[in-house]
C-alpha cells in the first residue's frame, strides 16, 4: 500500500519535468505538450489528496482541470496553425519581435 | 530514518535525475552514449525513489507493485516527451503519460476521473495534437527542435521545486506512519466485498452528487468557458491571415532546413 507521500513524488516529478521542457524547449508544440504534462501531475495531485481526506471533492476539481485543458488545447493549438500559417515556423527564438 | 535523512537522500536522488535529464536532453550531434548514460542515471534515481517508499512505510504488496510500474512508466514517458526532438514521437509518448496517470488515479479509487482522463485527453486532445502536428509539419529536422534554451538553468529551478517537495514528503512519512487517516483500511482495499471507505462505494454516483449539489454553478461556468472556446477555436481557424513568406512556398528539394527570416 502506497500512500501519500508516494503519490506526491510522482506528481511532483511530472510538474518538474513539465517545467523542464517548456522552459528549455523551442518547439511551441512540445510547449504546449509540456504544459499538459504539469497538468497531469496537478491532477494526480487532487486525486491523492481526495482519497487522502475520503471526499471527493478533489476528484471534481480534477474534473474541472481538464476542462481547462481542453479549453486550452482547443484555443491553443488553433493560435498555433494560424502562427504557423504566418510565420511558417513555431520556433521560439524567432517570435522576438516585442524583445526590441 | 528521521526525516531530515529521508530529505537528504531525495535531494541525492533528484539530483541524480536532474544530471540523467540534462544528458538526454536534445543537442544538434546526439551521441548514443550520452543519451544512455542520461537514461541510466535517470532509471536509477527513479529506482531509489520507489525503493526509498517501499523501504520507508510501507509493506510491498499487489498495490505497491503496480504504482511502482505505472509511475515508473509516467515518469520516464514525460522525461521522453521532453527529450525526444521528434513531435510526433513526443505525442505518442503523451499518451503513454495519460494512460499511466490514469492507471495512478484507477489506484487512488478515483475510477471516473480516470475513464474522463482516458477519453478526454488520449481520445480528443491528443488527437488534436497529432492532427496539428501534421498540420504544421516542417521539412527535415527543424532547427527549434534540436537546440534547447538554457537547460541547466531550467533543470536547477526545478531541483529546487523538487527539494521543496522532498523535506515535506520526508516529515509525510513520518506522519502517516503514526497516525494514518487512510492507510488504516489498507488490507481492505483489494477484498471487493469489503468496501474500502464509506464514502468510495461508488465513485461515479458520489462524484455526480457532489459535483450536481455543491459545485453545480461552476458546472455551468465549466459549460460557459467550453462554448465560448468552441466559438472562438471556429473564429480563429476562420481567420485568413497575411502571410510573411514572400512568394510560393518553398519546394521541398533543396530547401530542407530553410530558416524563414525573422520579421
Amino acid at each position: 500500500m502506497v500512500g501519500l507521500a508516494g503519490y506526491i513524488a510522482v506528481s511532483a516529478l511530472l510538474f518538474a519535468i513539465g517545467m523542464v521542457g517548456f522552459l528549455t524547449r523551442r518547439n511551441l508544440i512540445i510547449m504546449f505538450l509540456s504544459t499538459e504534462i504539469m497538468l497531469q501531475g496537478v491532477l494526480l495531485n487532487l486525486v491523492a489528496f481526495s482519497r487522502l481526506h475520503g471526499q471527493v471533492d478533489g476528484q471534481v476539481f480534477g474534473l474541472f482541470v481538464i476542462v481547462a485543458a481542453a479549453v486550452e488545447a482547443a484555443i491553443g493549438l488553433g493560435l498555433i496553425v494560424l502562427l504557423f500559417r504566418r510565420r511558417g515556423s513555431l520556433d521560439t527564438e524567432e517570435l522576438a519581435t516585442m524583445s526590441g | 530514518m528521521t526525516p531530515t535523512v529521508i530529505a537528504y537522500i531525495l535531494y541525492a536522488i533528484f539530483a541524480l535525475g536532474g544530471v540523467g535529464l540534462f544528458l538526454c536532453v536534445p543537442r544538434e550531434h546526439p551521441r548514443r552514449l550520452v543519451l544512455l548514460a542520461g537514461a541510466g542515471l535517470g532509471g536509477i534515481a527513479l529506482l531509489g525513489l520507489l525503493t526509498l517508499i517501499a523501504v520507508k512505510h510501507y509493506v510491498p504488496d499487489g498495490h505497491y507493485v503496480l504504482f511502482c510500474f505505472f509511475a515508473a512508466i509516467a515518469v520516464g514517458a514525460a522525461g521522453r516527451v521532453i527529450t525526444h526532438p521528434v513531435p510526433v514521437y513526443s505525442a505518442v509518448y503523451f499518451g503513454l503519460v495519460i494512460l499511466s496517470v490514469a492507471v495512478l488515479a484507477v489506484l487512488q479509487l478515483a475510477e471516473f476521473l480516470a475513464i474522463a482522463l482516458i477519453i478526454v485527453y488520449a481520445g480528443a486532445v491528443l488527437v488534436m495534437y497529432a492532427f496539428v502536428i501534421m498540420l504544421v509539419r516542417q521539412q527535415g529536422t527543424s532547427v527549434a527542435d534540436v537546440r534547447t534554451r538554457e537547460p541547466l538553468l531550467a533543470i536547477a529551478a526545478s531541483f529546487m521545486l523538487m527539494g521543496a517537495v522532498a523535506g515535506q514528503i520526508g516529515k509525510l512519512g513520518e506522519l502517516t506512519t503514526v497516525a494514518p487517516p487512510v492507510v488504516a483500511e489498507s488490507t481492505a482495499v483489494h477484498v471487493p466485498d469489503a468496501p474500502a471507505e464509506p464514502g468510495h462505494t461508488d465513485n461515479t454516483l458520489n462524484v455526480g452528487r457532489r459535483m450536481f449539489s455543491k459545485y453545480v454553478v461552476a458546472i455551468e461556468l465549466a459549460g460557459i468557458l467550453l462554448l465560448v472556446a468552441m466559438i472562438g477555436a471556429i473564429a480563429i481557424a476562420r481567420k485568413r491571415v497575411p502571410t510573411e513568406r514572400s512568394g510560393p512556398l518553398p519546394s521541398p528539394i533543396g530547401q530542407v532546413g530553410r530558416r524563414v527570416p525573422p520579421y
